[in-house]
């Protein structure tokens, strides 16, 4: 009697635990069964390298270049890996792959700004085995100093890019006046033809530039400053020089002549798209950007100016030089790819002078090698260059440290406060900010 | 072996029930967090490997008080949070009442509700972006038609952006909340309203009275969750803003990530979550304090109703 | 006079939402030049050439494909992990219920950017960056708390006797649970669906994290990747956002009155 009431005891307590466990089971295996998910095959045979990239502007080019890549080499598949447009964002996503030295970086873009974070960090490789210094010798000189972290370098330059002083050549022509070459000039032209224009209905402002609190603030700020004869970070002493007065001059003139004088206060929240949009609509007289907006500036599907658009070097402060920052990408092998060699052909054959041209000739992207500024085909395509070739000799980087996005948010956070209120104490400012990039300067140098 | 219990066998039941969210929540929720405070005590800069992680104790906290720009940003924060979750709740109140009706064409009013909702926040964020914008924005033209002149700069002004963000936001999740408040709403009988307007309460008193106090439970579900969400924004201030300019819509999570993805310092970005966490944790347990007891006081009446021999 | 009343209110309710929407949609239906005129132009030129564009230069539908399958995976994962989970929470008899309740809810206050640094490692370790499975797991953690909450919620009007119905005509725990209470969940059920579904669709910080490759990134990231270097397509994204959420649309108003009988969970009420 005991033992059958144990036996359907123990039954039943099995039955229980048994069905509990095979719903426990069961529900796991769901996740699993359910989640087929394919994982990207490799390539049966050849290298598979992968190439991190932001979308550009003009994809059928880049397709056009990955089909030639491919069938010059049929031993290499490149798998392209798309990140976010803005510098920031790209960044943010290079690094989380990196710093978790992940094997599946093989090539990608570098900003202007990253390769000494990126050298200190250890994740760019150095490229010295591959790049000879009779090759980097084709190259511009600030393009490859860019490059260049303790001696070594890490990246190949491919785009170069500079601040450049748009404006309406139908207009300055209409009344007559040359291309400004300092900034008192510009605004006493940007005040008198708006003016003149206004008196006649048409609505237009003066001068249309980026002042976001983001990267492009700093490249249009640094522009003024040194243009003033002053610095960010003093190359001598190495620490911060925010707080010299050409500096804190430049930053208010900004303040005071620029922003919600001849600029309208909305620029405060440009960046390149916006700033160009209300060129090309026709309404800002001047306006300052990189070389790429001059295509869709003459593009008349695009933009109601096409074809009255002139270019030339920023203007300077009185007792200064014009002096525009340096921009451009650059490509760089990840440290701990595994496919070093193949990484190298891809970047030697992105950054040749075949396909160099290439991109000049069909998306108006200005090339690194010096040679192509005197190829006539180019040169034809692209007129501008013309202006452009002087302006990179005296492009400036910016401050190159492995910590530079840092030092780049203090620098967003003070210009961006001080251009944006009218009674703010700049000099105050300037040596708070001055302190806190000293610190980081501090960190990196230890 | 004894029989297992009614209860034993129940709870075992319920474990086998629960154990594969566990699992989930285990390894994707709870692990991370645990992480993330064990790398607040770190210094650890991406950017400098040489520098090793260092275990610093609280030191990072330390440099959070006496950091403004994270004050800043926490006062961004909290009056976002209020001002947002106030409007939400009202305008919730108003939709829920307005759907809550039985009228011809409810179905569609309702889906068109619903649409804001729907769409999602990243594109809503650059949709008001383009909206606010200061030469071809909607709200500019509403407001001064083609007087370009009179155009202004709305994200450019600290204040407005602010305001922005915070229009944005109630735009988006108002339809959410008056999801919540209606569930509360249509569990209130009918007799209830018949009976006070045979009383000779008019809609005002029927809506302090009977309304309000029935739907309070939902309002605060509603409330607890859109303030949890609300000091998590990120996506908005990402896309809209920026946190400029000159920081006026800096939050906490948006700091944090500029911190800990943007500058590589990922043992201050992990201090600055945590301290997000912290506030969203005191502030949903004052939340619960008021309406956690009617939760758990229902599943203990569950209890003794089924209570039966057998324990 | 309370009719005028409320028809005011519900016209103005309805304009408010939907205007900006509206104003998006026009914007995908201009040519070019017209996107960013100022002053702006009210009425499109009617050009579809931003639909054709967005689909064919910018792989929309292949975004649309991707989100679905995440968001529908999400979903019917999450409900059913949250069924089981609602329904011992509950109407069984646990200790620790409150705890658990309480944890699940802190789930949903974790910052994001703290969780997806360690979550991102553990699924590179798994090899599961880029995949389908290394997004829905983390979504399905994230609206665990929600469907759970939502579904205990609903159970819990349900009456408290069915238990003992079904276990005096001799079911055991499980066939009580499938037989009887599962059918009469449905309307719970609905309503935390859409609630997921939603969710999951919009999601977009981790989504931008764990997926990289162009093959298998959903709408939020793929139409926030139509920005260029330095061009800002907003007729392309228009066109894309419009026909990214028309399916929500499509099934929100659908299932409208399912959602919404849903949360009255008094309906059920003996």
């Amino acid at each position: 009697m005991l033992f059958s009431q144990l036996r359907s005891g123990m039954k039943k307590n099995s039955a229980i635990l048994r069905n509990s466990f095979a719903m426990t089971v069961f529900s796991l295996l769901l996740l699993f069964i359910f989640l087929g998910g394919c994982k990207e095959k490799k390539p049966a045979s050849g290298t598979a390298l992968t190439f991190i990239t932001w979308r550009p502007n003009q994809p059928e080019v880049w397709e056009e270049v990955y089909e030639i890549f491919e069938r010059e080499n049929p031993d290499i598949t490149i798998v392209r890996e798309v990140g976010p447009h803005s510098s920031t964002a790209f960044h943010d996503l290079l690094v989380q792959k990196l710093k978790n030295k992940s094997k599946v970086v093989d090539v990608f873009f570098m900003d202007v700004i990253w390769p000494s974070e990126f050298a200190a960090a250890g994740w760019a490789a150095p490229l010295s085995p591959y790049f000879s210094t009779a090759e980097k010798k084709d190259f511009l000189a600030g393009a490859i100093l860019a490059n260049t972290y303790k001696g070594e370098v890490f990246g190949v330059p491919l785009f170069i890019d500079n601040g450049m002083l748009y404006y309406r050549k139908d207009l300055l022509e209409k009344y007559r006046l040359k291309p400004p070459v300092t900034w008192d000039e510009l605004v006493w032209q940007a005040e008198k033809i708006v003016a003149m224009e206004t008196s006649t209905g048409e609505d237009i402002a003066g001068y249309s530039g980026q002042f976001k609190q983001y990267e492009g603030l700093v490249c249009n700020m640094l522009e003024f400053i040194l243009g003033n004869g002053g610095q960010v970070i003093d190359p001598q002493t190495g620490k911060s020089a925010l707080g010299q007065r050409p500096a804190v001059e430049a930053v208010q003139y900004v303040r005071d002549r620029i922003i919600g004088k001849i600029a309208p206060p909305g620029v405060l929240t440009y960046q390149e798209p916006e700033s160009l949009d209300v060129f090309i609509q026709g309404k800002a007289v001047f306006h300052r950007n990189w070389p790429y907006a001059w295509e869709i500036a003459n593009n008349p599907a695009k933009s109601r100016i096409a074809g009255k658009v002139g270019i030339a070097k920023l203007p300077h402060l009185q007792g200064g030089e014009s002096h525009a920052t340096l921009g451009g990408w650059q490509l760089g092998i990840g440290n701990y790819s595994e496919h070093k060699e193949a990484a190298w052909r891809l970047v030697s054959f992105l950054t040749s002078a075949r396909i160099q041209k290439m991109f000049a000739l069909k998306s108006g992207k200005a090339p690194t090698r010096g040679a192509l500024y005197h190829d006539a085909d180019v040169m034809r395509a692209n007129p501008h260059f013309a202006s452009l070739a002087e302006v990179f000799t005296t492009a400036y980087p910016r401050p190159r440290s492995p910590l530079y996005p840092a030092i780049s948010n203090v620098l967003q956070r003070y210009f961006s406060e001080v251009i944006s209120r009218h009674d703010s104490p700049v000099y105050e400012k300037a040596l708070a900010a001055n302190g806190e990039i000293d610190r980081l300067l501090a960190l990196a140098n230890q | 072996m004894r029989k297992l219990t009614l209860l034993e066998r129940e709870r075992i039941f319920a474990c086998s029930l629960i154990s594969p969210c566990f699992l989930f929540v285990a390894v994707f929720a709870f692990y991370p967090i645990i992480y993330s405070f064990y790398l607040s005590l770190h210094r650890i800069i991406i950017g400098l490997p040489g520098l090793g992680e260092k275990f610093i104790w609280f030191q990072n906290y330390y440099e959070l008080f006496h950091d403004p720009v994270a004050r800043h940003a926490l006062g961004n924060t909290l009056i976002f949070v209020f001002s947002s979750t106030f409007c939400e709740l009202v305008f919730g109140l108003i939709i829920a009442l307005v759907i809550n009706r039985h009228f011809r064409g409810r179905g569609l009013v309702r889906a068109a509700v619903l649409i804001p909702w729907a769409i999602p926040t990243v594109i809503a964020s650059q949709m008001w972006r383009f909206i606010f914008n200061d030469k071809y924005g909607l709200v500019n033209f509403v407001l001064f038609g083609n007087n370009v002149g009179e155009y202004q700069a709305w994200l450019a002004d600290p204040f407005f952006a602010f305001l922005a963000v915070v229009v944005a936001d109630v735009w988006k999740t108002s339809s959410f909340a008056a999801l919540l408040i209606l569930a509360g709403m249509q569990t209130i009988p009918e007799e209830l309203y018949e009976a006070a307007q045979i009383d000779g309460a008019n809609a005002w008193r029927r809506f302090t009275g009977i309304t309000l106090p029935l739907i309070r439970p939902a309002l605060l579900i509603a409330l607890l969750f859109r303030t949890m969400d609300a000091f998590r924004v990120f996506d908005l201030v990402y896309v809209m803003t920026q946190g400029g300019p000159a920081d006026s819509t800096n939050v906490l999570q948006y700091y944090g990530y500029k911190k800990m993805f943007a500058e590589g310092l990922m043992g201050y970005g992990s201090t600055l979550s945590m301290l997000a966490f912290l506030i969203t944790l005191i502030i949903a347990m004052f939340y619960l304090g008021i309406i956690g007891k009617g939760l758990i006081r229902a599943g203990v009446q569950n209890e003794t109703m089924r209570g039966k021999p057998g324990r | 006079m309370k009719k005028i009343c409320f028809f005011i209110t519900t016209a103005t309710v309805v304009f408010l939402s939907l205007l900006p929407f509206f104003w998006f949609v026009s914007t995908s239906l201009k040519t070019e030049l017209e996107v960013t005129a100022i002053p702006p132009i009210l009425i499109p030129a009617g050009s579809l050439a931003f639909y054709r564009s967005s689909i064919e230069r910018y792989d929309l539908l292949h975004f649309l494909k991707n989100s679905l399958i995440v968001a529908g995976s999400t979903t019917f994962l999450t409900v059913s992990l949250a069924l089981l989970a609602g329904y011992a929470l509950a109407r069984l008899r646990i200790r620790w219920r409150g705890l658990i309740m309480g944890g699940l809810l802190a789930v949903s206050m974790f910052p994001q950017i703290s969780i997806s640094g360690p979550v991102w490692k553990i699924l590179q370790a798994w090899g599961w960056l880029n995949t389908y499975q290394g997004l829905i797991l983390p979504y399905v953690t994230l609206t665990l708390p929600l469907g759970v909450w939502i579904i205990a919620a609903f159970f819990q009007e349900l009456p408290a006797d069915l238990e003992d119905a079904a276990k005096i005509d001799g079911c055991g725990h499980f066939q009580t649970l499938f037989r009887i209470i599962l059918p009469l969940a449905v309307p719970g059920v609905f309503t935390a669906a859409i609630l997921i579904f939603i969710y999951a669709w919009n999601e977009f910080f981790f989504a931008l994290l764990i997926m990289t490759q162009k093959g298998y990134q959903t709408l939020p990231v793929g139409i926030a990747l139509f920005q260029g270097q330095y061009t800002l397509p907003w007729g392309e994204i228009a066109a894309a956002s419009t026909i990214a959420t028309l399916p929500l649309v499509f099934l929100v108003a659908l299932f409208q009155k399912r959602i919404v009988r849903g949360l009255s969970a008094g309906a059920v009420k003996g």
